[in-house]
């Protein structure tokens, strides 16, 4: 059977021409950057060009403002240790509360040892409260860490106008963004709209390079202390051999992405709204998560009422379709998603949402499978389901009064 | 992470879905037990109805002849749904036998479960129990009668141990002693207590205390995370002349009186949304929201309206 992937914000397919821009540093180049003879001067020019591409894709940042990491959440640990190490007299954070675990889970550290930390909230449609975010900011301010787009929900943040704000109130608030999801989805001006970030992550599993590459843009000038000491690599910022291939990968995705853009944002917009319109059509009680907000154009969450997520995603890959889902039993923890509980949807639908994520090679026939089997999918757990009158096709009365109340009826 | 389930268990989960004759979905009309375990809120939720053949003088000796559910849940959960009626319907039981049934031979029917799925067998085990009270109540048994702790006053009169899940320091200590429960993930992957905020863990009179009564104390290598102090700075703030109130109050007037009426000329507004020390967040309406020189106009116009009325140092940030 034929895989259909749509899972793109978990990880993505590395492009054939990444893996050749990798090759000759897996093979014959495989001198370690820092020694002195002459056989290692190609694989530190190469990191030093890949470091220009990458810095210049980002809006033209200067090549010393790029810190290369081994993943995002490296970079995410970076930004906000480094911080802390480097200004110990602030103690105070400010983070959102649809956070990746990367930064989520750093924030709830750093508020056991201690830091004051405000995770402001986000409304129905996961956008951020700006009113709730001015007030979050204070004198003793050090960070305010908000992500660029939500993995889960695709809903994107105004980080330019986000990070002015906090300039404006005092420019000594380091601020970083956790750009995972977007950067080569979404171009990035470092020097324009976002020339008030301080700090930036991202790795390259998202765009079709592999997995244990990340990045951090560190302006020139922002108080950053190194979280990996050892060798002088990356100008003391990061100790540890440079992941030469994985680097020279991260630079050519890059490229790619930027070179496709124009031509594959149109196109995986319209797949995505086609799939949503024609799953909203075909199935009832259904809520697209995020739906009213500026989103991904790759990502569709959507929320299935009165079924659980874990049955949905075992048939769908029964069906040879790979997709995600916010629900409990697929998390690892027996609690749904903390973004989905953040935008209050519906304790009926949180453990039914089901997250399809587009990339380049998505084809418009997958979307037209998934639109063809998926129904079917949810129509079959809800025959199971003791909150579906099945003979009817609608849900039980006593189901139907649990739609409106959104608080987990139990005292929490 | 990956399924790791059982081959019975997807194929008792796929035969359900699919309708295939032989699965047990559904609902009796006018059941002679009928029992319910978790909520839509917990994440999985189980309706167990059953038929029995009635004994013309002792209800004692009725037998289950049908059992049918239904399930929100995972996977795991609706297997497991249909493994115990299966195993109830093959084993021509009397209610008081089904009794008998437990999370153990519904894990046994799947062939296996994995740790963190455990909690669906023992889903399907309680939803048994209280479909046979639910019978014996309907029937005019005494279960009480037969030695059977019918445990009536469990859930209200105990003490809330796990608040996410509901569930209270009697049942929890119970299950720990049926289940042989010997650590904190064990509970969690069996009833689920424990298994969201967490924070029921360590707290007196948490898992952790209610383990120790049970067992005694174990030797443990759980440490608490050390809490630093807090490095408090005292803030040196320029003192203004009047007071915060004060200041807010006629930073609202001013914008009130100067400013609202010059924006209103081109269909605009003004919001304030927060003031900090000297800096005053405004946010624009109407017109004014989408004009390019809105930022412009703000600067110029409101932050000079302000320094002129109220203070010299104010800023103004647009939010």
């Amino acid at each position: 059977m034929d895989i259909i992937y749509l899972d793109n914000n978990a990880t993505t397919r590395v492009a054939p021409e990444v893996v050749e821009a990798m090759m000759p540093f897996l093979t014959e180049a495989y001198f370690n950057p820092s020694s002195m003879y002459e056989a290692s001067r190609g694989p530190a020019d190469a990191i030093a060009a890949a470091r220009r591409t990458v810095a210049k894709l980002l809006g033209n940042a200067r090549a010393t403002e790029i810190l290369f990491t081994s993943c995002a959440t490296e970079s995410n640990n970076t930004a906000v240790y480094g911080t802390i190490a480097a200004r110990p007299e602030r103690r105070h954070i400010v983070t959102s509360a649809v956070e990746h675990p990367a930064i989520y889970e750093v924030a709830k550290d750093l508020a056991r040892r201690g830091f004051e930390v405000d995770f402001v909230p986000v409304d129905t449609q996961g956008r951020i409260d700006k009113g709730a975010f001015v007030r979050a900011l204070r004198p003793e301010t050090l960070l305010v860490s908000v992500m660029h787009a939500n993995n889960e929900t695709g809903v994107v943040y105004p980080i330019a106008e986000l990070s002015r704000i906090a300039k404006e109130t005092d420019p000594s608030i380091v601020f970083h963004t956790d750009a995972t999801q977007t950067v080569g989805k979404l171009p990035i001006d470092l020097r324009g709209s976002f020339q008030h970030v301080d700090l930036l992550s991202f790795s390259g599993h998202k765009l079709h390079a592999p997995k244990g590459i990340g990045a951090l843009f560190i302006r020139r000038g922002t108080p950053c202390r190194p979280f990996l000491l050892g060798g002088h690599q990356e100008d003391g910022r990061r100790g540890g051999t440079e992941n030469v291939a994985f680097i020279v990968g991260l630079a050519r995705a890059l490229e790619l992405a930027a070179g496709r853009h124009d031509a594959d944002e149109p196109r995986i917009r319209a797949q995505r709204d086609r799939l949503q319109s024609e799953l909203v059509a075909r199935i009832p009680y259904l809520e697209v998560n995020g739906g009213e907000a500026e989103r991904l154009t790759n990502t569709l969450n959507i929320a299935c009422h009165f079924i659980e997520g874990e049955g949905i995603l075992y048939q769908l890959s029964e069906h040879g379709i790979c997709a995600s889902a916010g629900s409990a039993c697929t998390s690892g923890s027996l609690e749904p998603s903390h973004v989905l509980r953040a935008m209050k949807v519906p304790f009926t639908a949180v453990h039914g949402s089901v997250r399809f994520s587009l990339s380049h090679y998505t084809t418009d026939a997958e979307i037209d499978r998934v639109i063809e089997v998926f129904p079917e999918i949810v129509a079959s757990l809800r025959r199971l389901s003791p909150y579906w009158d099945a003979a009817k096709n609608v849900p039980r009365p006593e189901a139907l009064a649990m739609l409106s109340e959104t608080e987990m009826p139990q005292a929490r | 992470m990956t399924w790791n389930y059982s081959k019975k268990t997807t194929e008792l989960f796929m035969a359900a879905v699919q309708g295939k004759p032989g699965s047990h979905l559904g609902e009796i009309e006018e059941p002679d037990g009928f029992g319910e375990h978790g909520s839509i809120a917990c994440g999985d939720a189980l309706r167990f109805t059953f038929k029995v053949d009635r004994h013309p003088t002792d209800p004692k000796q009725d037998r289950i002849t049908e059992a049918r559910y239904l399930t929100f849940g995972c996977t795991s959960a609706i297997a497991a749904s249909e493994a115990l009626c299966a195993i109830i319907e093959e084993g021509d039981f009397t209610p008081i036998q089904a009794l008998e049934i437990t999370n153990s031979d519904i894990v046994d029917y799947l062939e296996g479960l994995p740790q963190a799925k455990i909690h669906c067998s023992v889903m399907g085990a309680e939803a048994l129990e209280a479909a046979v009270f639910n019978w014996a109540q309907k029937r005019g048994v005494d279960l009480a009668d037969l030695g059977i702790d019918i445990r009536r006053d469990e859930q209200e009169e105990g003490r809330l141990v796990c608040t996410c899940f509901g569930l209270t320091e009697p049942y929890i200590e119970r299950k720990i002693r049926e289940l042989q429960l010997r650590t904190i993930p064990e509970i969690t992957n069996a009833i689920k207590a424990g298994g969201a905020c967490m924070s029921c863990h360590h707290t007196p009179g948490g898992l952790q205390d209610i383990l120790t009564k049970v067992w005694g104390e174990q030797p443990t290598a759980f440490k608490e995370l050390p809490v630093l102090p807090m490095a408090r700075q005292p803030k040196a703030q320029p003192p203004r002349e009047m007071s915060p109130f004060k200041f807010a109050k006629l930073v609202e007037h001013v914008l009130e009186e100067k400013v609202r009426p010059q924006l209103a000329r081109d269909g605009g507004d003004i919001e304030l949304v927060d003031i900090k020390d000297n800096v005053v967040y405004c946010s624009m309406k109407g017109a004014c929201a989408d004009c390019i020189g809105s930022t412009r106009t703000l600067k110029m116009m409101v932050e000079q309206a302000l320094k002129d009325h109220v203070d010299e140092r104010i800023r103004v940030v647009e939010v």
